[in-house]
């Protein structure tokens, strides 16, 4: 088991910057996904980690150890490609037992682990076969297998999921999760799938161009969003994102839209949003609602997109679209004029940077909302319910 | 515009047969998604629709035209496949307007550059038209294939996987897109997918595939509710559905059930709902393995009696692992199947 540790690592390639200045502290047995989409130095990352990659600047320590100059083999950790790499013409068994031979460990003790890694992974009836008998699934866990048998401090996955189809994806998924709190080490995981990064890790570490963005429990990123950036790449459908400008009333920030004026108890911190500034007011497609009634924000829909349990509706708000989750039961058609409401303690605001300024949750103060149009309704009403 | 009439159309390759006997109808102006995993003879179809490969025996018409003896040139079909063929060294504006400079007669520059611009304005990519092709980021360049099929306006435009390559939000984006676009030009379209989200959201109906062989031809919604066999029933919604043995079911479950074989019963996971372990309406009671949060939701992971099902549940009430929950049937939801995976009820 490792705790692992990065202090300021620096890697690039040439001109491009790989890695930017990471600093990271992943605990011991500890679930820690790193996400972020291709290109955003999440593959660099790992192999710093594991030592295929040398960092220019900054520390790997495993353990409070320094590891950063340490050769790959001796780091006591086990990494899994995205290319899974089987041997062909080695039955599962040999597959399994081939790193355990190489390290050298005893023939007794090699036919116990591996013995003890294909019960965990439910492919012990396998053992016999060579993996072009197996279906895609099954050579996924061959391969975890290989890396869990090492019994190394930490698991290093890249992108383990990514060759499987959706449904053995959703199977493996769970596999995995459950797997992980069985041996309870430590392990951490790449992939640009948000649905992966929100499921299983504790905490999960957004990247973008080298630099992390967040690093947080995927409750936090999916509520509490650091930037537009992070509230982007978790969440399905992403992230809505409206147009706004701030405005401070007696110290407290007020965000103004044609359609809508949002008042909150946070005080305007002239650093962060000056009066008049651009802004974004960032809502999630399942906070915003359908008025039944006649209150609320007058929108167009633009497509409907029925997915069975639920229907995303894509409205235009002003000149902006929007998507919102209805339930199916709603009819709507194309093209109909409809209200929406929001919840304003759900919003969400970013600077014309696309730094959070307020998160949803109201954290850091009450929110309160109200129509602008004349034609919405009485002008003071609260348009959320 | 097109209709679109496959009559037994199959197609052998050697002793495998791709697709066994299709019949299909397609409306003048309606959005079909062809859906299976992959090796369900989907984009064989597609092929043999656009005169790529010729059927082995059946007929395809359009507008009630035999395409028999129709080559692919003449057939008025627009593609766009899952590997764009882009242009690499010439600008997206010269992408986007190759098929209408290779019109006879030409058209005028100034119809070209405003349908050019036109077209790029509805993929978005109004900002880029003077880039080389070669600069532009994986998602751009799906949007020139796009447009460039989109711009010649064939009377049947046919999409294989467009979107497999795009990441998630520009996915999301597109979809909406794509849909409202052919809201608007009302053009009959054939899109080919694996992803059922895909085909859920903007297909008008949707022909399910297995093996060579149509499973159910229905509208998105009436696949979901009302699935004509297991298959289907496990192939579409996003967290699937859960199949347990009828005969383990409480009896009140089955009243539903009047007519024909119970052997299997299907229902999705939104529709239990999880209730305290004690409460007198729980249908059964099972245990909490596993919970995935998945943001706006969560997959709650049960087991009751050696079953494994799943159901949804709201994040700020998350049960616990290892607890004992209620879990209550949505009695009016509740599918059945016959031994060989057919919908009985």
């Amino acid at each position: 088991m490792a705790r692992i540790r990065l202090d300021g690592v620096t890697k690039s390639f040439g001109a491009v910057t790989a890695l930017r200045d990471i600093s990271l502290d992943i605990a011991d047995g500890e679930f820690f996904a790193i996400l972020g989409p291709p290109g955003a130095g999440k593959t660099t990352l790992l192999r710093t980690i594991v030592g295929l990659e040398t960092p220019e600047q900054g520390d790997v320590f495993a353990d409070e150890q320094r590891i950063t100059d340490v050769f790959p083999g001796d780091r006591n950790l086990a990494i899994m490609f995205q290319n899974l790499a089987l041997y062909p013409d080695k039955s599962v068994f040999g597959n399994l037992a081939f790193p355990l031979k190489r390290a050298k460990v005893p023939r007794q003790e090699i036919r116990r682990r591996v013995q003890e890694t294909a019960e965990k992974l439910h492919i012990e009836p396998l053992l016999g076969r060579k993996p072009a008998k197996l279906s895609g699934g099954e050579r996924q866990r061959v391969a975890l297998g290989r890396v869990l048998v090492r019994e190394a401090g930490a698991l290093l996955l890249d992108e383990p999921l990514s060759a499987l189809d959706a449904m053995l994806r959703l199977e493996m998924r769970v596999e995995l999760k459950r797997l992980q709190r069985e041996v309870g080490r430590t392990l951490i995981y790449v992939t640009h799938d948000q649905v992966e990064a929100m499921s299983m890790p504790d905490r999960v570490a957004v990247l973008r161009e080298g630099a992390l963005q967040q690093v947080d429990s995927p409750e936090n990123i999916y509520h509490r969003p650091a930037s537009r950036f992070v509230a982007t790449v978790i969440g399905s459908p992403p992230m809505n994102f409206i147009p706004a400008v701030a405005e401070a009333s007696n110290g407290h920030l007020r965000v103004v839209h044609e359609q809508f004026v949002m008042e909150s108890t946070a005080p305007v911190t002239a650093q962060r949003l000056a009066p008049g500034a651009p802004c974004f007011v960032g809502i999630r497609p399942e906070d915003i609602q359908v008025a039944v009634g006649g209150d609320g924000l007058a929108a167009r829909i633009y497509a409907t997109e029925p997915l069975g349990g639920e229907t995303v509706v894509d409205v235009r708000l002003g000149d902006r679209l929007v998507k919102l989750i209805a339930s199916p039961a709603l009819q709507l058609s194309i093209d109909a004029e409809i209200r929406i409401q929001f919840d304003p303690s759900r919003l969400h605001v970013f600077d014309g940077d696309g730094m959070t300024v307020l998160s949803a949750g109201g954290a850091q103060g009450v929110m309160r909302l109200e129509s602008r149009s004349r034609s919405v309704g009485d002008t003071d009403r609260p348009v959320g319910q | 515009m097109a209709s679109i009439r496959l009559e037994k159309l199959t197609k052998k390759f050697g002793g495998f047969t791709a697709v066994d006997a299709l019949e299909l109808s397609v409306d003048h102006g309606e959005f079909v998604a062809l859906l299976g995993p992959s090796g369900c003879g989907k984009t064989t179809t597609m092929n043999m629709i656009a005169g790529m490969e010729t059927p082995t025996t059946g007929e395809i018409y359009f507008d009630e035209r035999s395409m028999r003896d129709v080559p692919m040139g003449r057939r008025s079909v627009g593609f766009v496949f899952q590997n764009y063929a882009i242009f690499t060294r010439m600008t997206v504006h010269g992408n986007l307007s190759f098929g209408l400079r290779a019109r006879k007669p030409r058209p005028s520059r100034q119809d070209i550059d405003q349908e050019v611009k036109r077209v790029a304005k509805i993929v978005g990519l109004s900002t880029v038209l003077d880039r080389k092709a070669a600069s532009l980021s994986v998602n751009d360049l799906q949007k020139v294939a796009l447009g460039r099929s989109m711009i010649v306006k064939p009377a049947i435009f046919l999409l294989d996987e467009p979107f497999s390559n795009l990441d998630a939000a520009f996915r999301a984006y597109m979809r909406a897109e794509l849909k409202r676009l052919q809201h608007e030009i009302g053009q009959t379209m054939i899109y080919v997918t694996h992803d059922q989200v895909e085909a859920m959201s903007m297909a008008d109906r949707i022909a399910v595939m297995n093996r060579g062989e149509l499973q159910q031809f229905a509208p998105p919604l009436e696949l979901y509710t009302r699935p004509a066999n297991m298959f289907v029933a496990g192939f579409v919604g996003s967290t699937p559905i859960n199949f347990l043995p009828a005969e383990a079911m409480p009896p009140s479950l089955l009243r539903r059930a009047a007519n024909g074989d119970r052997r299997q019963l299907g229902i999705r996971p939104e529709y239990l709902t999880l209730v305290p372990r004690d409460a007198p309406e729980a249908t059964i009671r099972a245990t909490v393995r596993l919970v995935e949060p998945l943001g706006a939701k969560d997959v709650v992971h049960l087991e009751w009696n050696d079953h494994q099902m799943r159901a949804l549940g709201r994040p700020g009430q998350r049960p616990r692992l290892g607890d004992e929950v209620g879990v209550l049937f949505n009695p009016q939801q509740v599918l059945f199947f016959d031994d060989a995976g057919r919908a009985t009820a």
